[in-house]
Order: structure tokens, then C-alpha cells, then sequence
């Protein structure tokens, strides 16, 4: 089994057709599922949040096969994302793609559960503080993408479980939580 | 012997002929009964056997195989019913029935890959997977057999031999011989490319082409346009399982 660092990769990766657009349908169907499936568990895996399509990226070619994925190839795998609201792109030409390997509530539900845990349920934190912190360590948060993040805190405020608030001396926002 | 004439005469013959057929039919009656009792004494001999193996029978796919071709050659089915004796005995039915479940969900789910063809040895491997749990072993031999039991369903199950690979074809698509030779000329390097399958065959570039897009349509082919070479490739799925049980396993 091939494995890319510690991410254990599926048997199509090794099959060269999955490399090329099928032209049957019910083919095509098959591969963009599997396609989908796979860059969502690797970028889970990875913590990955953002693939840019002209940038090389480890999934889009397997030098053992010699085959790589074609721009429009990788343009209609995340497409399919997109669709499923599991992606969205980040620009209107498609070079960029935020991958939602968590959707944007559930980062909020996750959010909550780590204030729980953490004890910050009246608390104050930046933003930073999340994302690098000590207490995120070890969690999803750790490292998580800014857009995801700041997207995952404005739900919390919409339902009135947290506020946003700009800082007065650093330029870092703050968040006060009210779960 | 001298005919004579009268009733007299023709009373004797008639109770002649009566006397031969009652002699007659004694005769086939002791055979037939002694034909009966050795079947009925191999009958109890054979359920005594299957009483004493039944754990090997279970459990032991060779076993089990030819305990089947012993049974095949007295003429008795333990899978004709799953009520009768044998099943209720070994519970060998169910064995069976449970098996054609799995292979139709194995068959239906890997369709979307290999277009419904799959490789028996695939097919018994991702059975051996499914059953991890359940501790007696598949051979090639059992899923024939439940492969067999589900034609009933006529639901076009069959089993087709390619060159050396046996495949188990789950939809009803009719393989004709240009598809059959491809598929076995794919078995060498799990594809094909248009120009060798010409130059092998001497097939015009059109006959080569239509045969290769028809296996493409019927879901069994998959298309590979990435090699150095530029020259589109064929995958057959079905005869080069991706999941690497031959030789295409690759490490780095």
C-alpha cells in the first residue's frame, strides 16, 4: 500500500485510468465520487484547508504510475466539492479552493465543545489564541485556516453564542464567548 | 413344439405368458428392493458421515468441496432445499444462501468499477474480507456453487471463462468473441491500446475501435490517456483488479 507521509492512500490511486476523465458516465460518476472521498480524507488527514490548482499538490499525481491529474480534471473533482458544499472556491478564476473538511456549523459545534472543555464559556480570547494557543494543541483547531475560523465565529455570533469585537491594541480580534 | 389347435390350447399359452410375468416381476421387484436398501444403507451411511464431519464439512473448504462431489455422484443435492434433512443436518443451506447474498452485494456494489464483470478470485477475496467475523473459510468451489443456486434467480449471474481467469458476469450484456479476446488479451498487462489489439488480431483500425468503445459504454473498459507515449490505454477493471492481489501492488 502506498502511502503519502502517514496518509495510507486508496488501491485507485495506483490504477493509471483513475488519472484520466472518463468519458462514460456511469464511469465518470464512480471516479468523481472516489476522487471526492479522497480529498477530504487527505486533507482531513493533513489539516490541508486550501488547494490551489496551478501549485503542486502531493494527491493530484502518483510518480510511482507516472500519471498526474489534468487541470481539468482537478477543476471538476473540486467542482463536485463545491456542489456538495464540502468546497468553495476562493477566486473567480478557480486557482484557489477552500476545502471544508469540516463543514462551517460543525466547526462551530467544535468550537463550542473546546470553550466547554477549556472553560472559556464567559471568556475572552483572540483569534490567535485559537488557532496557536496552548489549549488548542492537539485539537482541529490547532493551526485551523483564518476565513474558516473567523466564517465558524460569525455563525456563533449569529446565534448569539459568541462576539466578535476588534482589539484596541493589536489589530487581532477578539472574542468574548457566551455559551 | 407342435401347435395344437382348440380353447384348451389357447388357455395354456395364455397361462404360460401369465406364469413368465409373475416370475418376471418377481425377479425386478427383489432387484428393485435390493436396489432400495443399498440406497437406503448408503443413504444412512452417507447422513452418518455427514452426522461425523459436519464440523469439517463447515468449516473446511476442501472438505466441503468433496463432500459435494461425493454427493453429486449418488445423485443428492444437500442444497435443493433448505428444509430437508440435509440442511436442517448442516445447516449447509444457509451457508450457501448467506454466500449468494454477499457475492450479489459484492457484485452490485463493485459494478460502478468493472461494469459488472468481476474476477473470481477479486470476488472471493472481498467475500473472505466481508466475512472476516464469521470463521469458516470461502473457497472458489462454494462461491461457484452459490453462483450456480443463484441462477435461479435468473437474474443473469453466470460465470464465464476469459484465457486463464474465470469471471463472474452480474449483468445480462451478451460478450461477444471480439469482446472475449480482448478481455483475454488485457489479462497480459491489465490493457490494451487500439494498436496492439489490431496488429494482434489483423483487425481493421474501425473493427478494433468499435469493439473498444462498446466495452467502454458497457462500463467494462476505462480509458488512460497519462503515459509518456500518448497512446490511450484500455484498463479492464475486471481483469487487473485495482486492489493489487496480482503483482500490481506497489510500494515507495
Amino acid at each position: 500500500m502506498q502511502r503519502l507521509g502517514d496518509f495510507k492512500l486508496p488501491h485507485f490511486f495506483n490504477y493509471p485510468p483513475y488519472f484520466t476523465l472518463q468519458p462514460v458516465r456511469e464511469t465518470r460518476d464512480k471516479q468523481v465520487q472516489l476522487w471526492k472521498e479522497l480529498i477530504l480524507d487527505y486533507c482531513r488527514n493533513q489539516k490541508i484547508f486550501v488547494i490551489g490548482l496551478e501549485d503542486d499538490f502531493p494527491l493530484f499525481s502518483n510518480p510511482v504510475i507516472e500519471r498526474s491529474l489534468s487541470h481539468e480534471a482537478k477543476e471538476l473533482f473540486l467542482a463536485a466539492l463545491v456542489n456538495e458544499g464540502r468546497a468553495e472556491w476562493m477566486d473567480k478564476g478557480h486557482k484557489k479552493c477552500l476545502i471544508l473538511w469540516m463543514r462551517i456549523q460543525d466547526w462551530a459545534e467544535y468550537i463550542i465543545n473546546f470553550v466547554k472543555e477549556n472553560g472559556f464559556e464567559d471568556g475572552v480570547m483572540t483569534v490567535e489564541d485559537i488557532r496557536s494557543g496552548i489549549e488548542s494543541r492537539g485539537t482541529d483547531l490547532a493551526g485551523i485556516d483564518r476565513t474558516v475560523l473567523m466564517r465558524a465565529l460569525r455563525l456563533l455570533e449569529q446565534k448569539g453564542k459568541a462576539t466578535i469585537f476588534k482589539g484596541t491594541s493589536t489589530d487581532d480580534e477578539g472574542v468574548k464567548f457566551s455559551v | 413344439m407342435r401347435r395344437r389347435p382348440g380353447i384348451a390350447g389357447l388357455q395354456t399359452a395364455a397361462a404360460t405368458r401369465d406364469q413368465y410375468r409373475l416370475v418376471g416381476d418377481n425377479v425386478a421387484k427383489i432387484r428393485t428392493d435390493l436396489m432400495k436398501e443399498q440406497l437406503a444403507t448408503f443413504r444412512t451411511q452417507l447422513e452418518e458421515f455427514a452426522r461425523k464431519h459436519k464440523n469439517d464439512i463447515r468449516k473446511n473448504p476442501t472438505f466441503r468441496s468433496q463432500f459435494h462431489e461425493m454427493c453429486a455422484k449418488v445423485g443428492v443435492d444437500p442444497l435443493a432445499s433448505n428444509k430437508g434433512f440435509w440442511a436442517e443436518l448442516l445447516g449447509i443451506g444457509d451457508f450457501y444462501y448467506e454466500l449468494g447474498v454477499q457475492i450479489v452485494n459484492i457484485c452490485l456494489e463493485t459494478r460502478p468499477q468493472n461494469g459488472g464483470l468481476i474476477d473470481l478470485q477479486e470476488l472471493r477475496n472481498l467475500l473472505c474480507q466481508r466475512r472476516k467475523s464469521a470463521r469458516e473459510s470461502v473457497s472458489e468451489d462454494d462461491c461457484l456453487r452459490a453462483i450456480s443456486k443463484l441462477k435461479v434467480l435468473g437474474s443473469g449471474f453466470e460465470v464465464i471463462s476469459v484465457g486463464k481467469k474465470k469471471l463472474v458476469r452480474s449483468v445480462p450484456t451478451e460478450l461477444n468473441r471480439d469482446h472475449n479476446e480482448i478481455l483475454e488479451m488485457a489479462q497480459a498487462h491489465g490493457y490494451v491500446t487500439a494498436e496492439e489489439v489490431e496488429r494482434k488480431f489483423s483487425w481493421s483500425s474501425g473493427r478494433a475501435n468499435d469493439v473498444l468503445v462498446s466495452l467502454l459504454e458497457e462500463g467494462l473498459a476505462m480509458i488512460d490517456d497519462g503515459h509518456r507515449d500518448g497512446k490511450r490505454r484500455y484498463w479492464f477493471p475486471c481483469v487487473s483488479p485495482m486492489s493489487g492481489t496480482s503483482g500490481s501492488d506497489q510500494k515507495i
